[in-house]
């Protein structure tokens, strides 16, 4: 296969001018066999190795490249990782106060998918999309609502395609620095300002190892639900028993709680999507260097098999033509 | 306890949300801070994003968030 193939592009690129002699008999040859465009120039008698001998080393630079944006990306996920896995203290309490609510039914959704802004990086970004959307036909229905706030250049490019209808916000740029909470905060007030809710959730890649991450849903109420929701029972009835200083009442805390609890969770979404991102390039990158080394080994294989096939073709001609002489 | 709870109906009026107050709140914390704990800080709340809202399945002009002086 690789021979045919290599046979077909020597052939059509070979040079003429390296070729001294023309010896019409094996061009007459070849023209019976190949197609007029495909036609060897004139004495060509062996494949040229040139295009083999090329493709190896763009094959090479590959694998560099490869190489080190697997070093890269391997230097950024230890500092990510240490900030994602101090972010998760953010997140925790709020889920032992008010608890996780992923199955509430709600009329207006918000699906806030988290993606990254750079490619190359396996499959977390389409994992993170193809959740948002699942997640959006089962809370689209009759009188309901629901609609998307993208994270991300990649999720972005891949909801336009389906359902660029119910996109309400796209965020993009956001890694340009590394994610800090102040940065997300500053997000979080525009979408709230932005967008009416009676849920969030939260779509983001959790970093579970460098080669495992999954899909997560995390799920903030409105202040008006979370209170129906307090009143109905189970974990959020839990809040009554709390002993609120202050003149505040509880619908004020329950909003002011369920704010600051959105921009943690989307905190910590941020850097857990950060650090899947950083672990799946950096095994994307380990099998692509992985690869071109197989390539690469095949191609050299095939190389010197041509070069040697020539070499002795020419031996038995020289060693044939003597014998003749000879005899 | 009697200030912050004095405050809350006047940031909330204003058309703030939590997270903005707090962040005006941590703001002047870090600017309190001495040397060279406070550029360390600094460095901390860079802001830089880009936002575009969607309207009838089109994007509007991205507006970008930045607090970094170029």
């Amino acid at each position: 296969m690789a021979m045919a193939a290599l046979r077909r592009e020597g052939r059509r690129l070979l040079l003429s001018p390296t070729v001294p002699i023309p010896s019409p008999a094996a061009a007459a040859a070849r023209s019976s066999v190949v197609s007029p465009p495909e036609m060897a120039p004139l004495g060509a008698r062996f494949v040229s190795t040139q295009i083999v001998r090329n493709r190896m080393k763009t094959v090479k630079n590959i694998q560099k490249i490869t190489k080190a944006m697997k070093m890269v990306a391997a230097s950024k996920l230890r500092a990510v990782q240490t900030r994602t896995e101090n972010s998760r203290g953010l997140w925790q309490p709020f889920t032992a106060l008010l608890g996780d609510a992923p199955s509430v039914d709600v009329k207006k959704n918000v699906i806030v998918t988290i993606t990254s802004d750079k490619g190359l990086c396996g499959g977390i970004n389409s994992t993170s999309v193809k959740v948002s959307r699942a997640l959006h036909k089962l809370t689209s229905g009759p009188e309901k609502e629901s609609t998307y706030v993208v994270l991300g250049e990649k999720g972005k490019v891949q909801l336009v395609r389906d359902s660029k209808k119910s996109i309400e916000m796209t965020i993009t740029e956001l890694q340009k620095n590394p994610i800090n909470y102040t940065q997300i905060a500053v997000l979080a007030d525009d979408i709230l300002k932005n967008v009416e809710y009676d849920a969030l959730r939260v779509i983001f890649n959790k970093f579970q190892s460098v080669i495992s991450f999954k899909p997560t849903v995390a799920t903030i109420l409105s202040p008006e639900v979370a209170e129906k929701e307090s009143e109905a029972g189970g974990k959020m009835g839990d809040l009554d028993s709390y002993e609120i200083e202050g003149g505040e009442t509880k619908a004020e805390i329950l909003q002011n709680l369920s704010e600051f609890q959105f921009s943690c969770v989307l905190y910590n979404g941020a850097l857990e999507n950060a650090c899947s991102e950083l672990g799946a390039r950096m095994s994307a990158m380990d099998s692509s260097s992985r690869n071109a080394g197989d390539m690469l080994d095949r191609l050299t294989l095939t190389y010197n098999r041509t070069r040697q096939a020539s070499i002795t073709t020419e031996l038995i001609e020289i060693i044939s033509g003597a014998s003749a002489l000879e005899g | 306890m009697s200030a912050t709870t004095a405050a809350v109906p006047f940031w909330r009026a204003a058309g703030m949300t939590y997270i903005g107050y707090s962040n005006i709140c941590a703001a002047l914390v870090r600017s309190c801070l001495k040397e060279p704990f406070k550029s360390e800080a600094a460095s901390r709340e860079k802001v830089h994003f880009s936002v575009a809202k969607w309207a009838d399945g089109k994007q509007e002009k991205p507006t970008v968030r930045t607090d970094s002086d170029e």
